[in-house]
């Protein structure tokens, strides 16, 4: 069996003017917990409708264990989808839904039986066979749906955003289920979101994309510590983002500071400095000057927002007490600092 | 306030009596339409016992049946083209589709007699039948559209994505949730093609004749109770029909009635 | 490939579902009305048989002085019964959506119920009450000319047509918040200039639509003149059915047919601007 669930080449999508996903190039590995992250619009939900049939790729190639899939229809792929909707079959009940991809397929009626209890087990819903989804209540639809598609053993899991209904609470609940299932059946994930915290909490790799492209993709770790474009450092968690001149050795900030980073840029490049908040050292008299201009409780820590003197804002985080107004220097070691083009 | 109440108590009074009157004098034992002198069921008799006249409501039931079947077959089908195809033609179709709901019973019944004669065609319960068919589809488009364009997509493409052909998408997953409006859609076309005049009027043949063209020819001979009892048998099958189309897709276990499937028009 | 096969939207599968409507609705619907078109321009032999060709005499035939006098009073009937039905029906539409409360809908049906019994059926009724030995005048001990009156044509009309009219109505002053005819009492005092000020306007639109839905089919409609009135009373509905089945001038009466459509047509055009440019607003 191929150890390549998903292949991208040069995938791209177009609809009459606009480019929703412009030349792919990704592979998923078998077993894996891939997210595709990015903000609305970003082509995600896009990418994986093509996935699963529903959309046919402009140019380029998508394969599926190895096997080319253009023209296939989405009846004959062997992924299942968990809608953000859940698109329960509301006039079935529960076990008609899980049951209704083994139907198809004219799986056995032991058989059947035997697998829906197991996936319904598997997200705990034992006991409710015989509900219909409307007495269901969200997070409850939501396990139904996973349910309803994972019976099928499908080679990889297509989910676009299904948690995003939920709350808070629920949705961190449903998380640390949804990758512990994933661990248990050892089933491709091909997961879509638009949160970046749950796409570094449950992913094994990342693909954030914006704009139809790819801006990075790699390992949570990487996306986080190492950006590789401001995008990214964006939108992944907090990050300051500096504008400046490459110099030898370092970046010059508008601020005039010389702050020391590694790069590979020729001088006089403009590019940003990245920085993440928690990075930041704050002192009274070292490092760059500037005033507490906002202060933010979080909860695990406060956030300040410093007006640079220079005029540049930087975000910082600390358990210390800063009052609004007071004088205060920010720096960081150079190792922390990023450069970003 | 208590004038406009007063106003509509008469207002109800006012409409329901006139219909009230072919009721009652329908069962008149005399032919008087001014004195009702008691109660008979002769006229009806008289109906049943006329066999063209019986001819005439079997003629009438039957082009009824076919135009349901048919418009409501051709009429879902034409909602699912106009809901879900991205032609270039779509917008057209719509506006084909809508100019029949507008146009005048007398010009639909003129042009329909000229295609007939012009292309040859005789005159006959078939030409009537095409003829309602015709007007009918647009009906059942709007209604079955309305219901349709609130679907949620996702179902059917859940549906597919777990292996149900397009086929048995339809069958299995988008016609339970479609049969309400199908059902209303049908049994209104029912009703307007039982009650059909001016377009059956232009478009029958000699023998037999839909019912209220008999009507028609009647009248104009004169008033007897005879068309008293036509008018209420006719009436009661109207009734029946509209009501059904109201109440069924209720009792039938979905949760809006068939007023709110066929008032949904108006968002189409 | 540019195919969308999301659910039933394979543009395949529903672009085939259009065809069998699409093509009965061309060849049943669309073709017939060109040949009315052609034939209209067309003329008759001798023995009354219809020819196909360019005499555009039955247009200006339709505007002879003969001829204008029904065309003139077919709309002035279907503007009188606009006027009527209005005048009729908003009172009834005013006091249900406004007095109905939670027997609203069953109000509503029964308004609607007698225009569920057929048209014909329904105009009879009047006959059987208005004849000279109707029950009207068994009543009054009378024997009033009642029928052959454009008095009873027009009422026929209202009779045929009132549901029309009260149905948009009922719908839009449904739709209206209550509390602007509470704020209108607040501003303008009396509940007569609440009326004119606040509720007209707003159900206007409403008005506008159950205007169109009456006048349309009224201004063709040839039940009621037949029936209720006589040669007096033709409107062009009659006009038209005689050229078809008596006078067997069928050119000319397409002529008339085409001339009635585009009219109504007219109308529909400027009536969508309207209900488009209030949509907008």
């Amino acid at each position: 069996m191929s150890e390549e669930a998903v292949r991208f080449e040069g995938v791209s999508k177009r609809f009459g003017e606009t480019v929703a996903v412009r030349d792919l190039d990704l592979t998923v590995a078998r077993g894996e917990f891939f997210s595709l992250l990015g903000p609305s619009g970003c082509g995600k939900t896009t990418t994986l409708r093509m996935v699963a049939g529903f959309e046919e790729p402009s140019s380029g190639r998508i394969s599926l264990e190895g096997r080319p899939m253009a023209g296939v229809p989405p009846f004959k792929r062997n992924v299942n989808t968990v809608f953000q909707s859940y698109a329960l079959f509301e006039h079935l009940d529960v076990r008609g839904n899980v049951a209704f991809g083994l139907k198809r397929r004219r799986v056995a009626r032991p058989e059947i039986e035997r697998r829906v209890a197991e996936a319904l087990e598997l997200v705990r819903l034992t006991g409710r066979e015989r509900a219909r989804p409307g007495e269901l209540s969200g997070g409850q639809r939501q396990r139904v749906a996973l349910a309803r598609a994972l019976v099928n053993q499908p080679a990889v899991l297509l989910l676009d955003e299904p948690l995003g209904a939920l709350d808070l609470q629920l949705r961190r609940q449903m998380q640390v289920e949804l990758k512990a299932i994933q661990r248990e059946v050892g089933i491709t994930f091909l997961y879509v979101t638009h949160d970046q915290e749950e796409a570094l909490a449950m992913s094994d790799r990342i693909a954030v994309m914006d704009a139809g492209e790819v801006q990075q993709c790699g390992r949570p770790q990487e996306i986080y510590e190492r950006p590789e474009k401001p995008f990214v450092a964006g939108f992944i968690g907090i990050s300051n983002l500096l504008p400046g001149r490459t110099e030898d050795g370092g970046v010059r900030l508008a601020t005039e500071t010389l702050c020391p980073a590694a790069h590979d840029c020729a001088p006089g490049t403009e590019v940003q400095l990245s920085v993440r908040p928690e990075h930041v050292v704050l002192d009274r008299a070292s490092g760059i000057p500037g005033t507490v201009a906002e202060r933010i409780y979080v909860g695990t820590a406060t956030q300040l927002i410093v007006e640079l003197d220079g005029g540049a804002r930087i975000v910082a985080l600390t358990r210390e007490d800063w009052e609004i107004g007071d004088r205060i220097a920010v720096s960081w070691r150079a190792e922390d600092a990023r450069v970003l083009r | 306030m208590r004038a406009l109440r007063a106003y509509t108590i008469l207002f109800f009074t006012i409409s329901f009596a006139p219909i009230a009157v072919v009721v009652v004098f329908s069962f008149n034992t005399q032919r008087s339409l001014q004195r009702f002198t008691g109660v008979s069921l002769e006229w009806y008799r008289q109906f049943f016992e006329s066999e063209s006249l019986r001819g005439s409501l079997f003629a009438s039931l039957e082009i009824a049946l076919a135009t349901t079947i048919v418009a409501t077959t051709l009429g879902t089908l034409l909602a699912f083209g106009l809901v879900r195809a991205r032609a270039r033609w779509t917008p057209g179709l719509n506006v084909l589709m809508l100019v029949p709901l507008v146009t005048p019973e007398i010009v639909a019944g003129v042009s329909a007699l000229l295609l007939f004669t012009q292309v040859g065609l005789r005159l006959s319960l078939l030409t009537v039948v095409l003829a309602h068919i015709t007007f009918s589809i647009s009906y059942v488009t709007v209604v079955v559209r309305a219901r349709l364009a609130a679907l949620n997509q996702e179902v059917e493409q859940a549906a597919m994505d777990l292996g149900a052909t397009r086929g048995q998408t339809l069958r299995l997953v988008v016609l339970p949730e479609l049969w309400p409006a199908v059902l209303a859609a049908a049994l209104l076309v029912f009703a307007l093609s039982f009650d059909d005049f001016v377009l059956s009027f232009f478009t029958t043949g000699e023998s037999p004749q839909p019912l209220p063209v008999r009507i028609w020819s009647a009248i104009r001979f004169g008033v007897t109770p005879t068309i008293n009892a036509i008018g209420t048998l006719m009436l009661v099958v109207s009734v029946v029909s509209v009501a059904l189309a109201v109440a069924l897709p209720r009792l039938l276990g979905r949760r809006e009635s068939g007023v709110g499937v066929l008032l949904a028009r108006e968002a189409a | 490939m540019d195919g969308n096969q999301g659910g039933l939207t394979g543009d395949a599968f529903a672009a085939r579902a259009l065809l069998p409507g699409g093509l009965w609705l061309l060849a049943f619907f669309a073709v017939p009305l060109a040949i009315v078109v052609a034939l209209s321009f067309g003329t008759t032999d001798d023995l009354g048989g219809a020819i196909y060709g360019w005499y555009p005499e039955n247009y200006s035939r339709v505007f002879d002085p003969l001829f204008l006098p029904v065309l003139a009073r077919s709309v002035g009937y279907a503007l009188a019964t606009v006027a009527l039905c209005l005048a009729l029906g908003y009172p009834v539409a005013y006091y249900i959506a406004r007095f109905g409360g939670r027997r609203k809908n069953v109000l509503v049906a029964l308004v609607v119920l007698p225009f569920v019994v057929n048209y014909l059926v329904r105009t009879y009724a009047w006959v059987a009450l208005l004849a000279d030995e109707g029950l009207v005048n068994g009543v009054l001990g009378t024997s009033v000319r009642f029928l052959n009156t454009p008095y009873a044509v027009i009422g026929g009309l209202v009779y045929g047509y009132l549901a029309f009219m009260i149905l948009p109505v009922y719908a839009a002053l449904d739709r209206m918040d209550p509390a602007l005819i509470e704020a209108g009492k607040d501003l303008y005092g009396s509940s007569w200039r609440t009326f004119v000020h606040v509720t007209w306007p707003t159900t206007f639109q409403g008005v506008l639509a159950g205007s169109v839905l009456v006048f349309l089919p009224a201004v063709g409609d040839f039940v009621s003149a037949q029936l209720l009135g006589g040669p007096g009373t033709y409107m062009v509905g009659n006009l038209i059915q005689q050229q078809f089945f008596g006078a067997e001038d069928w050119p000319f009466g397409s002529a008339l047919t085409t001339v009635l459509m585009l009219f109504l047509l007219g109308w529909m055009v400027l009536y969508l601007r309207s209900a488009a440019r209030a949509v907008r607003t």
